[in-house]
């Protein structure tokens, strides 16, 4: 227990030290940008009449700093500002906190990537016991073929494909956003969420299909080596059925894609800005991309340290998960 | 056959340096491996297709350009034509064949895809080497920096940097690809010089006094190799997605025509997703990238035998 502890500390502490470390990233960023957006919005509050000062704590403001000043005072407040939360203000939709855009926008990426990911990973890991099983044969090769195929393609050709066939050529499903604004009001009640269903449906079957072949080949070669293990061979030798070999077989094989599922889900905030731009989807991605096409670039470093962080957060779980439900990693330590 | 090549090879590096650098030098293992290749393609036919599918888009990025002026006729009288001899794969919004479109795309994107592999690699390659073998306090330092390049997700990073900084130039997107993408080389070399290291043949090169330079570069990065080849191939391919992904969500300032900018022109200006005609035009350089994928795909597959022959089933 205490070694569990020890380790968590760890894990906390290198976790922080990374996240700390974009955060200085972002910082000198947005600094070293070209034309200094900071310095632009600090002159056009000037231009608008504003006396220095008012300038001054507007911009801060925006950035979380003061233009002017020594750089360290300015990266100081950045940091302060970031551990109360505070991403400062969106430039260019005026007087909004990009923490209100940021965590409004990940509901919506969190439902589509979760999604995504529970159906790929279910197809994917039935089909590697497959594709294993069968590995000598024409079945077992076309499948890990296809599976490498799939995992090896970007996701915005599946993503143009299916909304090239799904919502143009035939028109089963709605070409983007996430509910009808003129058929339901947002709201706890069957019809709203019908609607929303309906409308992720696509992008979702997008994301299953971009990222199930990884799980196919993880799954593949996870079996292919407990295959060989001797306690297969023993319980064979005890008599046991089928089946009850079959369990043993896929309790360990699938130990090791836990791990992977969970950093997974840290990767998908940033995974789903193809898709989410195709299918005008305005999750988490789509708030990046927008937020570079408009130049604002405090939105833009705000949701670009959520997308890092779930992303660090989702490799210190995928850690701790492992050395729960795997024992023999916990007394290695 | 390959299996026995793999056996020999510990022997070879345990006999003295003089017959050691004799024998590399000895076209006769050389010969022995590219025989092992050719085993490993016969074996399934779709792997020859494999290499003959990426060796055309290599021929496609050299001298695909040369068949076809610097400026592509355009006739606006012929936007969206009927498939023909004229235009194999219809033509554009503009009335430029899309074939060429496809063809004269090519270069760019492997040109920089190709250097950013190269900035890989060498950073890859010598950052794993230096920590798997030095181990102790320059191990753990890069293979934290290795940890955060690779825990940063790779596609938003490269979207916020291409805005930060000007990538106009083909060198420029080369460096910051390769720069974000050494990581898993890195951390694949590592560990395959960390159970290296403690093998016989290097440790019989120590005692043998022979310089870390020889150790590092003559025994070492041979038995490294295969893992290099397999991800630098794995690495350019994702290089030439991202940033196709980059042209095609708009990101990065258009100059030349390529595949990205192609699919940014078909979904989100000219409407191609609505009209069948426009349906060549939007599944070209789609098809493309699938085309090469499955090259890449089914080289990886013929890479993993020739190099693991323990992989090979009956």
């Amino acid at each position: 227990m205490k070694s569990l502890l020890w380790r968590l500390a760890g894990h906390l502490t290198r976790g922080l030290a990374m996240i700390w470390a974009v955060t200085t990233f972002t910082f000198f960023l947005i600094r070293l940008m070209p034309g200094d957006p900071v310095q632009v919005q600090y002159e056009r509050l000037i231009a608008l009449g504003m006396s220095p000062e008012q300038a001054e704590s507007g911009t801060a403001m925006t950035y979380g700093f003061v233009p002017h000043g020594p750089v360290w005072q300015q990266y100081l407040d950045y940091i302060v500002g970031l551990a109360h939360l505070d991403l400062g203000v969106s430039v260019d939709s005026q007087g909004i906190p990009v923490a209100d855009r940021v965590f409004g926008a990940m509901p919506w990426t969190v439902l589509l990537v979760l999604s995504g990911i529970l159906v790929s990973f279910l197809i994917g890991v039935g089909l590697g016991v497959v594709a294993a099983l069968k590995r000598g044969n024409v079945v077992g090769h076309s499948l890990s073929i296809a599976g490498s195929l799939l995992h090896g393609v970007p996701p915005f050709v599946i993503g143009i494909l299916l909304t090239a066939l799904f919502t143009r050529q035939w028109r089963w499903f709605p070409s983007g956003g996430i509910y009808d604004a003129d058929l339901v009001a947002p709201g706890f009640y069957a019809d709203f969420m019908a609607d929303v269903a309906y409308h992720t449906i696509l992008p979702a079957s997008a994301f299953a299909l971009a990222s199930y072949g990884g799980w196919l080949l993880a799954m593949r070669s996870s079996v292919a080596s407990v295959l060989g293990d001797d306690f297969l061979l023993a319980a064979e030798l005890r008599g046991l059925t089928r089946w009850m070999r079959f369990r043993y077989l896929a309790r360990n094989a699938i130990l090791p894609l836990f791990t992977v599922l969970a950093i997974s889900f840290g990767l998908v905030f940033g995974g789903a800005i193809f898709i989410e731009r195709i299918f005008n989807y305005p999750g988490l991605g789509m708030l990046l991309f927008a937020s570079i096409g408009a130049r604002d670039f405090s939105m833009m470093s705000g949701s670009f340290l959520l997308i890092t962080a779930a992303v660090i957060i989702a490799n210190i779980l995928a850690d701790l998960l492992y050395s729960v439900i795997d024992p023999r990693v916990r007394r290695q330590t | 056959m390959i299996a026995k090549f793999a056996r020999q090879k510990p022997g070879r590096e345990n006999s003295n340096a003089a017959i050691a650098g004799q024998l590399a030098r000895s076209s006769s293992p050389r010969r022995r491996f590219w025989r092992g290749v050719w085993v490993a393609l016969k074996r399934r036919p779709s792997r020859i297709a494999g290499v003959a599918i990426v060796a055309l888009f290599i021929f496609m990025a050299i001298a695909g350009a040369w068949f076809y002026p610097d400026r592509l006729p355009y006739d606006v009288n012929e936007v969206y034509a009927p498939i023909s001899w004229e235009h194999p794969l219809s033509t554009d919004n503009q009335g430029v064949d899309v074939l060429a479109l496809v063809v004269t795309g090519t270069r760019g994107v492997l040109l920089v895809a190709a250097a950013a592999g190269l900035v890989t690699m060498l950073v890859g390659t010598a950052a794993g080497l230096y920590a798997g073998y030095r181990r102790g306090a320059a191990d753990s330092v890069l293979m934290r920096i290795a940890d955060f390049v690779l825990t940063i997700p790779g596609f938003p990073l490269l979207i916020v940097l291409t805005t930060a900084i000007n990538v106009g130039t083909w060198w420029k997107m080369a460096l910051v690809l390769g720069l974000i993408g050494w990581g898993g080389l890195a951390r694949a070399v590592r560990s395959q010089t960390l159970s290296l290291r403690e093998r016989g043949f290097i440790e019989a090169a120590r005692g043998l006094g022979l310089p870390t330079r020889h150790i590092v570069v003559k025994e070492l990065l041979p038995n490294v190799a295969p893992y290099i080849a397999t991800n630098l191939l794995i690495a350019v391919t994702a290089y030439i997605y991202a940033q196709v992904g980059l042209y095609f969500l708009g990101v990065l300032p258009v100059d030349t025509s390529n595949w990205g900018v192609m699919l940014n022109n078909a979904v989100f200006l000219s409407g191609a997703l609505i009209s069948p005609d426009a349906l060549p035009y939007l599944l070209a350089p789609l098809g493309a990238i699938l085309l090469l994928t499955l090259g890449v795909v089914l080289i990886v597959d013929a890479l993993e035998e020739i190099f693991n022959p323990r992989l090979r089933e009956s």
